[in-house]
């Protein structure tokens, strides 16, 4: 590693970092909000009016009426998805083929610096950036938790006097209470997505990084990108959609990205937390758990920074246009 | 310092630079000259180790240049003809980016020169002229001191008085004994600062020249108003004769000039023009094809 060229990196990335964190601590805060204006009980009868799309759904509804589960679903926004994805696909793509079309590379490479350092220096920015996007995201939720209350009603109580003992009144009206949201949300059942948002992340940085690797313009580089994202979508989609079609969803990377599922075995199930697979109550298997999904992304991801920087190591460079 | 042995470079059908061998000592200013698409900055690059060459090799202080590009570049200083640096550094940062990344950069060192350049810092390059940034990525390039310096149109969209200082620059490496390739389409320029030049055609390296011997080359245009005889023996060998029209002839000598003029004088002169033979006329005569041999006298 060139700390020279990392002090590059970093200077040409600090904007869109910066802009990029604040937008995601603003916006997860005002998700926590927005999720305390709503009573549980009004949003169950919304939610109920969609049950039929229930399969569409990451959980099953019961664990999406409570304030883990509506928190938790701040990670399947797209603004959220927006704010890591536009960090890593402009950092990604900018570290061949942008600094070939810029004509910045003749003078980079002029340097007695090795290939293999200017792209692992880009990489180790970017990836940094989107460990501090992760951990921000998790950041705004925490203190959107912290610091929003939630209204919940109590059922009223009548108070024996001298003896203190408290007996249901049900002659009188229903009180609503106010309470911190941090009384509902342990936070700790949030770090699986936001470990899964960086998983993502890292996964598309490596596609990014490997398709700019091959190419000599930036914009080839970032619509590629976005072709492949929408393609892999409309596929989980599709898969979702369509039961005989639900084997399409074998072949999107979206299929991995499950943040609002991991929430929700966190919470029914911690000792799954951080399993490879999953296991049934007889003990078969039952499908991969958080942890080998976040490994399918991670090992996808470090495959494609790998080819990225054999395709870098040996292509010729063409000069500026 | 450089040995380049066949070195080709083909793209499909395309070929870039062929078949070219070279060699420059250490201490030496090679001039490389030739048209747009004659190969020249094909040969920088792969000198570089930005392209890697379908056959043939080169080193650079002994070190290959494609499998061993790194050390070969910790050896070169390199000025692209294009020079593009980066759009949000200001003048100072780019100094300064370009003094750590180098294990022997130093800041001092780029400053001494910007301000012999007479270069502003302070201004990002985004906002900077092209000669502005042409100068910053000069001041860049020079400021390291390898013991091979690659050069690569360094006085394009630059003014004269910053030509002068580089070619000053140029002669300071040259008592230092630092090597230089220097790649121009300013032939005044090469032909001031060049111990050689090396002249590519369509991908070929057509011709080196050694500026000395060319300097004592002498082209003289002689009216005459009788028949042009033979040269006498001892000339017979050296002269290159051409007839412009009738009665005109242009004589091409690459030695003394008394056994010839002293010949001339026997002969019934009308008019008569001697010019040292320049760059201009070498360039001229190799990239119009002209025929190498010299032209039979003719009455």
């Amino acid at each position: 590693m060139n700390r020279s060229l990392l002090n590059k990196s970093i200077l040409e990335g600090r904007f869109l970092l910066a802009a990029c964190t604040i937008a995601l601590l603003a916006f997860c805060w005002t998700r926590v909000w927005l999720v305390s204006q709503f009573e549980m009980s009004r949003f169950e009868t919304v939610i109920e009016q969609f049950r039929d799309w229930e399969h569409f759904s990451p959980v099953p509804f019961e664990h999406l009426v409570t304030y883990t589960g509506r928190v938790a679903m701040a990670y399947d926004e797209p603004i959220l998805l927006l704010c890591v994805f536009l960090w890593v696909i402009a950092r990604g793509s900018d570290c061949v083929s942008g600094e070939i079309g810029r004509g910045t590379m003749e003078m980079l490479l002029a340097q007695p610096v090795s290939r293999i350092q200017v792209l692992w220096s880009q990489a180790t920015v970017t990836l940094a950036g989107l460990a501090l996007l992760a951990l921000t995201s998790w950041l705004g939720l925490y203190l959107g938790v912290h610091t929003n209350t939630i209204e919940e009603p109590r059922a009223p109580v009548w108070t024996i006097p001298w003896l203190g003992w408290q007996l249901p009144d049900p002659l009188a009206a229903e009180e609503i209470v106010r309470r911190p949201m941090a009384d509902k949300v342990d936070m700790t059942h949030l770090i699986p997505a936001a470990v899964n948002l960086f998983s993502l992340g890292f996964f598309l940085a490596g596609l990014s990084s490997l398709l700019s690797s091959c190419d000599r313009y930036r914009w080839r580089t970032i619509g590629l990108v976005v072709g492949i994202y929408i393609v892999q979508l409309t596929i989980k989609i599709v898969g979702l959609a369509s039961e005989p079609l639900a084997w399409l969803c074998r072949f999107s990377f979206f299929t991995a990205y499950e943040p609002a599922r991991f929430v929700s075995i966190a919470v029914y199930h911690p000792e799954s937390t951080w399993s490879l697979i999953l296991r049934n109550e007889v003990g078969d298997w039952n499908g991969l758990g958080p942890l080998g999904y976040n490994l399918i992304l991670l090992t996808m991801g470090l495959a494609a920074y790998l080819g990225a920087t054999l395709i870098f190591h040996r292509r010729d460079l063409p000069a500026p246009l | 310092m450089i040995q380049v042995e066949h070195l080709t470079k083909r793209y499909g059908r395309f070929t870039a630079l062929e078949d070219c061998c070279l060699s420059v000592p250490e201490g030496e200013i090679l001039g490389l000259l030739g048209p747009n698409g004659a190969g020249k900055t094909t040969l920088l690059r792969l000198l570089l180790g930005y392209l890697r060459p379908t056959s043939g090799s080169a080193t650079i202080g002994g070190w290959c240049c494609s499998n061993h590009s790194v050390q070969v570049r910790r050896q070169t200083t390199y000025l692209p003809g294009e020079v593009r640096l980066f759009g949000q550094m200001r003048g100072r940062e780019i100094l300064r980016f370009f003094a750590e990344v180098r294990p022997e950069g130093n800041l001092q060192r780029s400053l001494k020169l910007a301000e012999r350049l007479e270069l502003a810092l302070t201004a990002r390059v985004a906002s900077m002229s092209t000669g502005m940034r042409q100068k910053l990525a000069l001041v860049a390039t020079l400021a390291a001191e390898t013991p091979l310096v690659i050069l690569d149109e360094p006085t394009s969209n630059l003014d004269p008085t910053v030509r002068r200082v580089v070619a000053e620059i140029v002669d300071e490496f040259r008592q230092q004994g630092r090597t230089v390739l220097f790649s121009s389409h300013v032939l005044s320029e090469v032909e001031e600062v060049c111990d050689r030049v090396a002249f590519l055609r369509a991908g070929r390296l057509a011709h080196v020249q050694v500026m000395q011997e060319l300097k004592r080359r002498h082209r003289i245009q002689a009216a005459l108003s009788g028949p042009l005889p033979p040269p006498p023996g001892e000339l017979k060998g050296e002269l290159r004769i051409r007839r412009e029209r009738p009665g005109v002839f242009v004589i091409e000598t690459p030695g003394e000039l008394k056994p010839l003029l002293q010949w001339l004088g026997t002969l019934p002169l009308e008019e008569i023009n001697v010019q040292s033979v320049g760059l201009r006329s070498l360039y001229d005569r190799i990239h119009d094809a002209e025929p190498v041999s010299a032209v039979p006298p003719q009455g």
